[in-house]
């Protein structure tokens, strides 16, 4: 459902004032660009993103509030994206590219499954303080960047945008247990690079 | 009992309440017994809690993105 403020903000939009498609535009390009980036991949994610956006504008009055704002924004994005240009995605599916700092891998842990390696501890303990090294933040960058393109898009989606596993199934039409093995492969991914600083100091 | 190797294949899947109840029952019962793996978990959380918070830099197009946008509009 559209809350409030969407209605609001979709006043603004309608009776054309720039600075509401300012806000529009920065608020919710970055999670179109990752839906975008998972149906097209690099090359094409950001005409994906401008062709939606002009759809956007077109049927902005037959906006319902049915679903959020944010919702219908990514459905519009997904569908622009498979317009465009649909890749083979079985390929990409089961494409496990190594990460610059590994994973959680399963050497590891012995042969009856005990951790040979345990979890290093980190010196922070809230998001808040982890975040004030600027060097962690521009590292997470790059390893969002360097993840497999489905498993990058997917770990976007639910962390930074905090979709549910179910919206991304839908946006992007994966089953949900090829989401969730995307998502734990990224995750692992991301939890090594931050150990891996936590440890050296170094990205 | 899960092992450490086990619990890490599904622990995923227990933040974002995947799990069976019998499942999550056996991951909490590991995590009981397991200061590793509730540091792991905790790391998880907290690494998950970071990347939300991560913050996201203004659209290099944005300008021109909304220049588009009005003038689409007014068509």
């Amino acid at each position: 459902m559209a809350t409030a403020d969407d209605a609001e903000l979709l006043k603004r939009l309608l009776s054309g004032e720039q600075q509401a498609f300012r806000e529009l535009v920065s608020t919710y390009q970055s999670a179109m660009k990752a839906v975008a980036y998972a149906i097209v991949g690099n090359r094409h994610a950001d005409e994906a993103v401008q062709d939606a956006w002009l759809s956007v504008v077109r049927n902005l009055s037959g906006f319902e509030g049915r679903s959020s704002l944010k919702t219908w924004l990514l459905t519009i994005t997904a569908n622009s994206a498979k317009n465009r240009y649909k890749q083979n995605r079985r390929e990409v599916l089961l494409d496990d590219l190594p990460s610059p700092h590994g994973t959680i891998d399963p050497e590891r842990f012995s042969s009856d499954g005990h951790w040979l390696l345990a979890p290093f501890a980190w010196h922070q303990d809230t998001p808040e303080a982890l975040l004030t090294e600027d060097e962690l933040r521009e590292c997470l960058e790059q390893t969002l960047l360097s993840l497999p393109q489905l498993q990058s898009s997917v770990l976007v989606l639910r962390e930074r945008q905090g979709l549910e596993l179910e919206e991304i199934c839908n946006l992007l039409e994966l089953s949900l247990s090829n989401v969730r093995v995307l998502v734990h492969r990224a995750r692992l991914k991301v939890f090594a690079t931050v150990e891996h600083f936590e440890e050296t100091g170094e990205c | 009992m899960l092992s450490c190797k086990q619990q890490v294949a599904r622990s995923s899947d227990y933040l974002d309440g995947q799990l069976s109840f019998r499942e999550r029952l056996l991951v909490r019962h590991h995590l009981l017994f397991c200061p590793n793996c509730r540091r792991f978990i905790k790391q998880m959380r907290l690494m998950s809690a970071a990347l939300r918070k991560l913050p996201e830099p203004l659209p290099t197009d944005l300008e021109q993105t909304v220049e588009r946008m009005m003038r689409e509009q007014s068509r």
